[in-house]
């Protein structure tokens, strides 16, 4: 069904919210009630995958048994025995700490570089420090194996870069924006009041833009404690990540003990997802 | 500089100091250099050096790693499923993400936010949760199995995991969100009077919506068109996991090649190839951008 002219004539002759909030594409009552059903099928088929896991989590026995009077806690003990799954656990979470310190620190450095101090070349700064970004992340965890094997280099030490590496542009970005929020008076007060370079940093700064230095930490822990690509190539024994541990153990055998963990990583996940939700917003700190 | 009457001189807002804003870019610039190009050429330079099987690679210059990946059967047909895959994920996941965005950019304030954290919270649990996530749902006593059995429709669980098509819908469910939230920026910006503008001068809703509203998101639709082809042709893990011994794309191809054979100079050699066919869409990408800004 169109708009007729007169009903968009008549419409327009609305206030200002009500015209804001007007459906823009017209359609019959079916097409509507069609396009809801496909917007919840969306929703479910996004959640869903999440939403089962959740459940298969409290199964009582091998089986994935879907049913509340059943629910049984006997897959986190299984999960809380297993020495495997612990330790690699205990590792994603000292990684994910050790490499979204490094990634918001570097990130604060460079962003503050890059905003105060590049005039006309700062556009170019923010591409280049987008880099890893722009390449496959096997490409950067291969090439980080390849030196290991030619050069003396630690181990775990190109585990952490590799993580650092893909964190660095999320971090960068994000505290990026929120220095270009705050306005570049206060700083020049300070100066002009005769606070050092250093104490201008740490005192007006700083403060300023906590928020997102915060959330690029939480959201940089995030990327390292999901990732994949890189500890794929570079984990190795006594440095295995959590993801990779599950990669290698369902790759052959499926057991309810991963839903737990699982179950245990989404909790924790959406818990932090929150927290930057709060700060910034979720989608500011993706860059999506 | 400005003077102010006090004869004091204020900051301008891009100071002049060499010195410390050298110290402040050097640490990023040293680990880029150091840790990512460098590593990186050196890894894409073995791509033309020839394999051995007792060392990593001999020095002799050769351009045999592409003859064997361009024209070996078996090299094309994974170049080419992976292409496949990539596209076919990036055509659903516009469908789909349009019409979600599009959803997004008309809801209500009130119940946006709820409902734009539910499209990127699964987002953030990474890869591995969500690719087990299919496996409980589609494996052999998997829900999607148990609900078939108890309504009476199958007798026997269905053999769902292990397909191309498995794979294509793990990877539409893992790329959906970098669809979406492209489009939402450029549809939620566009002016809510554009369409019923366009009604007044005649046109019918349906044709308002495609020479109105569409034309006007293409640059979200690029920018998430190029995402996730990128990001799924790039893939490892979910193929791995989800498309058994029937799928083989480039990026598992390169794990095999790199753990199980030992054969760095063709692994460089697909890595290489995958690079470049992705620089290519990245840069057909900027270069629509720049049509888009300047018609």
């Amino acid at each position: 069904m169109s708009l007729s002219p007169d009903a968009a004539c008549a419409s327009m002759a609305g206030s200002q919210t009500e015209r804001v909030r007007e459906p823009v594409l017209e359609l019959s009552a079916a097409g509507r009630h069609g396009f809801m059903l496909l917007i919840v099928g969306l929703y479910v088929f996004l959640l869903a995958p999440l939403l089962v896991v959740i459940f298969a989590s409290f199964s009582p026995d091998q089986r994935n048994v879907y049913s509340l009077s059943q629910a049984s806690l006997h897959w986190y003990r299984e999960f809380a025995a297993s020495e495997n799954f612990r330790s690699a656990f205990v590792f994603s979470i000292w990684l994910a700490t050790v490499a979204s310190v490094c990634a918001t620190v570097i990130g604060f450095v460079t962003a503050y570089g890059v905003v105060r101090f590049l005039d006309r070349r700062r556009e170019m700064g923010k591409a280049i420090a987008m880099l890893p970004m722009m390449v496959p992340h096997i490409l950067i965890s291969l090439s980080l194996l390849l030196v290991l094997t030619r050069f003396p280099v630690p181990e775990l030490a190109a585990l952490v870069v590799g993580h650092v590496l893909i964190c660095l542009p999320f971090a960068l970005a994000g505290i990026v924006a929120s220095l270009e929020g705050i306005p570049h008076d206060l700083e020049a007060a300070a100066s002009t009041l005769g606070a050092s370079r250093l104490r201008v940093l740490t005192e007006v700064t700083l403060p300023l833009v906590a928020p997102g230095v915060l959330s690029a930490l939480i959201f940089s822990f995030i990327i390292s404690f999901g990732d994949v690509d890189i500890a794929l190539f570079l984990s190795g024994p006594g440095r295995t990540t959590l993801p990779i541990e599950i990669f290698s153990f369902i790759q052959w055998e499926s057991s309810p003990v991963i839903a737990a963990i699982t179950t245990v990583q989404i909790f924790l996940i959406v818990a932090f997802g929150l927290a930057v939700e709060r700060l910034v917003g979720l989608r500011a700190a993706m860059r999506i | 500089m400005p003077r102010i009457p006090g004869g004091l001189t204020v900051m301008r807002s891009v100071e002049r100091a060499p010195g410390f804003a050298t110290a402040l870019l050097t640490p990023l610039g040293l680990l880029y250099c150091v840790c990512l190009l460098a590593p990186i050429s050196y890894f894409l330079a073995v791509s033309f050096l020839r394999y051995s099987p007792d060392q990593l690679y001999t020095s002799t210059f050769t351009l045999d790693n592409y003859t064997r990946l361009l024209f070996d059967l078996y090299n094309q047909n994974v170049v080419l499923s992976t292409f496949r895959i990539a596209a076919t994920v990036t055509l659903i996941t516009l469908v789909l993400g349009y019409a979600l965005a599009y959803f997004l950019s008309r809801a209500s304030p009130a119940w946006r936010a709820l409902l734009m954290f539910l499209v990127i919270a699964p987002l953030m649990t990474g890869v591995i949760v969500r690719t087990y996530g299919w496996i409980v749902l589609l494996g052999g006593d998997g829900l999607i199995n148990q609900l078939l059995l108890a309504l009476g429709l199958v007798s026997r669980p269905l053999q769902l995991l292990n397909s191309e098509a498995t794979v294509i819908v793990a990877l539409t469910h893992l790329m959906l969100p970098f669809m979406t939230f492209p489009i939402f920026s450029t549809l939620v910006t566009q002016d809510p009077l554009l369409v019923p503008a366009a009604s007044t001068l005649g046109a019918r809703s349906l044709r308002a919506f495609f020479e109105v509203t569409v034309p006007l998101s293409r640059s979200g639709i690029v920018m998430g068109s190029v995402l996730v082809f990128t990001l799924s042709a790039g893939s490892v893990v979910t193929p791995a996991l989800l498309g058994g011994r029937t799928v083989m794309m480039m990026g598992q191809m390169i794990y095999q090649l790199v753990l199980s054979t030992f054969n760095w100079p063709l692994a460089s050699a697909f890595a290489a190839v995958l690079v470049f066919c992705q620089f290519l869409v990245v840069f057909a990408y900027l270069r629509r951008a720049r049509n888009v800004a300047q018609p």
